[in-house]
């Protein structure tokens, strides 16, 4: 994605063509061994790949899963009968005809072009609610959008003759622009993947929570992705149409809108190879099942549903990632055609500012979890938090990041006050964090979650000189891993990469949330070496937090101790040491401290 | 004012049967995040059931509580045999599979029975009405409204006063600590199941009752209807679900009764559908937010 653009593009293209190609070879033995009905199926196939491939974009990046798309494709599809049908033949259906359609007649091409433009603007309008509410609520919406664009279409009759739809649509000859549009289908769906608003929408897809903390916004990609996967169905609906003659709504039930989804979630609707494979494979299946339950073999009514029902239940409870998961013929590629190059160390930037957190107090309903917490970490320092569970410490990390609002107090990072900032907004400042659970973005490569961040940098922290994401790999010691799926890696290992990946924004400061729970003591004392390179390699200064007082008082230069919310003590680690306070806080409640970090309590 | 009481008695009538469907989504919603797209299914099995019976000349005394049985029997059996084996998936992976069910049913009705409706003869006392004071009311609508009203009561009681309450409240409010304090997952689960498939089999048997009919896609009108009903009320809350399922009927009646005639007549579902859609814009969580008080 760091690759040039004239790579991504062929990259695009090489894998819609191979795709296409395989598509149209097997189109071709098909219909030459059977004479020119077996056309339909052809025609069925190319419709569905590019459904498939539109909500495939939107679905299988961002994580939504919607109902909706054929809402769209629906109003695709009308727009260009209205436009399309000859006045003569609308004055007849349709004599009522509002907005004085009725003596509007377009060619194929133009009508086509409007109908895309329809859907993007109806799509647009709904998509920033559907967007905006993610999660479950954005399914409901895009329901009740099938819903209500359905009893619209069956309801308005003066403009869309009902139930029974619209005949007499001039059509298009042949499959020819049937292909066109499965090709734009596939390019687009690949195309998608390599641009940066594609990436950033699967980090939002991988880790809700994650994403912003490292400067992706959970809007703006999936935003894009819904517009332009409302694109695809918009084109997949005219083409549809102009290739039946007629329309009808039937053809964009919510009993469709699951068989699209099978096919997408059977192949695997993480990639556009998936939803290849799956539309392929259902749309198939369906038609042998048809021929098998015809009355003159087995004579099953509705062979199909069942065929259906079993394929999505089997793939559901056996394979949820769908028959190809992560394999993608585009991430073989980018595989293939990257170009490996010696790692180049980076001059890192001198820095000036501070990180200041002052007077913080955060209370969740009636407990005050910080009062007057403070701490400052200079530039290229390394401060260190400690205090028992439930001192406080990953509120304050969580106010600092801008996950959690505090009742008062400021932060600042240098002249910049942050006290009120989104988390990506925390992020793209210069605030890089990790999480005590870990929070990858398991279904991506080692590589491609260091890329992502690295990418957030380019974009929105421009001064920064860019870093070398094969130089910060092999800092982390994670050479040679580069292509292994985050979620296989070992813990360890699964640290190192939420280190590299925090580093690779090139931030002001790291903020590291428990680096070496569950690490062993030599696993502990590498991290400190680690963390230590790391900040100097890209100039951060690092605020850390632990349990281990061992752990703290090694990696840092000044340390301060929270308990009950409260700072207790701060000075240098053997300051700290020294300190009966924080002795008898911390030692006094070491033994229990044992038995809770076992249990992984959060605080 | 004669139509005011009667929209409001219809709407009720209507909203009972969402209400008992939507509490049985919500409940499975907050012991294991899944929003069942399959439940209503349980109406068609009911359906099944007692067309197959009726046939052979069963009496209704005997059909309802038959239809209730399967229904609670299909629902502990679906259970143990596809969502146990994705209980700690994705929503998206659970809501599918949901999905998934629907369609075989769908599909297993159509292949064993027959694609067509299947009519059989309702009791006659169903079909009656009174006249009190100038309104008429459908004796289904008052047995709905009691019916509904005694069942809800002994559910508050089983949620509030059973052990089996206690249990699945608290798996809904954290369920691998419930798990540590000895909350059987399984019986849990199976048992909130059970519960829901109860509801159901008693929504069958009601909308049975007023037109016994059978076909494949049955539940497919009832269940959009309450899930959204389970939705509106927020997933997972006891009283949103019975709140959201009463408001439903009564906001299709009404719409249905004033809405002038025409084109607009016939837009009452799209327009409950966009008043849905506004609901989540201004409120991704539903009307009522689940706390942790209320939480079934």
């Amino acid at each position: 994605m760091t690759d040039p653009i004239s790579l991504r593009l062929s990259r695009s293209i090489g894998a819609s063509s191979l795709m296409a190609l395989v598509l149209f070879a097997g189109a071709t033995l098909y219909t030459a061994t059977g004479g020119s009905a077996r056309e339909l199926l052809v025609k069925e196939l190319l419709i569905n790949l590019m459904l498939v491939l539109g909500i495939q974009l939107f679905i299988g990046n961002t994580g939504i899963l919607s109902f909706g798309h054929l809402a769209f494709a629906q109003i695709a599809a009308y727009t260009v009968a209205l436009l399309t049908i000859p006045v003569a033949v609308k004055s007849q259906q349709l004599p009522d005809i509002p907005f004085g359609l009725g003596s509007v007649h377009m060619g194929a091409f133009p009508a086509t072009l409007v109908a895309i433009a329809v859907a993007l603007l109806v799509g647009g309008l709904i998509g920033v609610a559907v967007v905006r509410a993610g999660g479950i609520a954005a399914t409901m919406i895009t329901l009740a959008v099938l819903f209500v664009v359905d009893q619209l279409v069956k309801n308005w009759q003066e403009l869309t003759k009902g139930a029974g739809g619209l005949s007499n649509v001039p059509t298009l000859d042949g499959t020819m622009w049937l292909w066109v549009g499965g090709i734009i289908g596939l390019f687009v769906a690949h195309w998608f993947g390599e641009t940066r608003s594609g990436r950033f929408a699967i980090a939002t897809r991988e880790d809700e929570i994650a994403a912003p903390a490292l400067g992706i916004g959970l809007f703006r990609s999936r935003y894009v992705a819904w517009v332009v996967s409302m694109g695809l169905v918009g084109l997949a609906g005219a083409l549809r149409v102009q290739a039946i003659g007629s329309t009808s709504p039937k053809q964009y039930t919510l009993d469709i809108t699951v068989l699209l989804l099978a096919m997408l979630v059977v192949g695997g609707m993480r990639t556009p190879s998936g939803a290849v494979l799956g539309t392929v494979l259902i749309t198939v299946g369906n038609e042998v099942f048809r021929q098998l339950g015809d009355p003159k073999r087995l004579d099953i009514e509705r062979f199909p549903d069942l065929f259906l029902g079993v394929a999505l239940l089997a793939a559901m409870l056996w394979r949820p990632g769908g028959l190809l998961g992560d394999h993608d013929l585009a991430a073989w590629l980018r595989r293939r055609t990257r170009r490996s190059h010696e790692p180049v160390a980076r001059v890192p930037p001198t820095r000036t500012a501070a990180l200041t957190a002052d007077s913080i107090e955060v209370r969740f309903g009636g407990f005050t979890a910080l009062r007057d917490a403070r701490v400052r970490v200079g530039p290229g320092e390394v401060v260190g938090i400690i205090g028992p569970n439930g001192a406080g410490k990953t509120t304050l990390f969580n106010v600092v990041t801008g996950l959690v609002s505090p009742v008062r107090g400021t932060v600042m990072l240098g002249a910049r006050d942050l006290s009120r900032a989104h988390p990506e907004e925390v992020a793209r400042a210069g605030l890089a964090r990790t999480f005590q659970n870990l929070r990858l973005f398991g279904n991506l490569t080692v590589l491609e979650n260091v890329t992502l961040t690295a990418m957030v940098s380019a974009k929105y922290r421009p001064a920064e000189p860019p870093i070398d994401v094969a130089w910060l790999l092999q800092v982390s010691g994670l050479a040679g891993l580069e292509d292994r799926m985050a979620s296989t890696l070992d813990y360890g290992n699964q640290r190192r990469l939420e280190l590299a990946r925090a580093a690779a924004l090139s931030p002001e400061f790291l903020l590291l949330d428990e680096p070496t729970s569950g690490m062993s003591d030599d696993e502990s004392l590498e991290m400190v070496e680690r963390i230590r390179t790391m900040g100097a390699a890209v100039g951060a200064g690092v605020l850390v937090i632990d349990h281990d007082l061992a752990f703290i008082t090694t990696i840092s230069d000044h340390i301060v101790a929270l308990a009950d919310g409260e700072v207790i003590a701060e000075g240098t680690p053997s300051e700290i040491r020294r300190n009966p306070q924080v002795m008898e806080a911390y030692l006094g409640s070491a033994a229990d401290d044992e038995t809770a970090s076992s249990n992984n309590g959060d605080e | 004012m004669t139509t005011l009481v009667q929209n409001i008695v219809d709407g009720l009538g209507r909203g009972s049967t969402y209400a008992l469907l939507a509490l049985g989504i919500s409940l499975i919603f907050g012991v294991m995040h899944l929003v069942n797209f399959a439940h209503a299914e349980l109406i068609t099995v009911g359906a099944y059931v007692a067309y197959g019976l009726s046939t052979l000349g069963v009496n209704w005394w005997v059909l309802v509580p038959v239809i209730i049985g399967s229904a609670v029997l299909a629902s502990m059996a679906v259970e143990v045999t596809a969502f146990r084996w994705v209980r700690n998936s994705s929503p998206f992976t659970l809501l599918l599979t949901s999905f998934a069910i629907e369609r075989l049913s769908h599909a297993l009705w159509q292949v064993l029975v027959s694609p067509k409706k299947q009519t059989f003869a309702g009791p006659e006392w169903a079909f009656n009405t009174w006249e009190l004071g100038g309104i008429r009311v459908e004796v289904m609508d008052v047995v709905t409204i009691v019916v509904t009203i005694m069942v809800l009561a002994m559910t508050a009681l089983v949620f509030k006063r059973t052990l089996f309450g206690l249990a699945v409240r608290a798996s809904a409010e954290d369920f691998d600590a419930a798990r540590l304090m000895g909350v059987r997952a399984n019986r849990v689960i199976s048992g909130a199941f059970g519960f829901a498939g109860l509801l159901a089999g008693i929504a069958a048997a009601l909308i049975l009752l007023r037109s016994p009919t059978a076909e494949p896609t049955l539940g497919s009108d009832w269940l959009i209807k309450a899930v959204v009903a389970a939705i509106i009320g927020g997933l997972g809350s006891f009283t949103g679900a019975v709140i959201g399922g009463l408001s439903l009927g009564l906001a299709e009646v009404f719409f249905r009764s004033y809405l002038p005639d025409g084109t607009a007549q016939r837009l009452t579902d799209a327009f409950v559908f966009v008043l849905i859609a506004a609901l989540f814009i201004v409120r991704p969580a539903g009307l009522f937010k689940v706390t942790a008080a209320e939480r079934v």
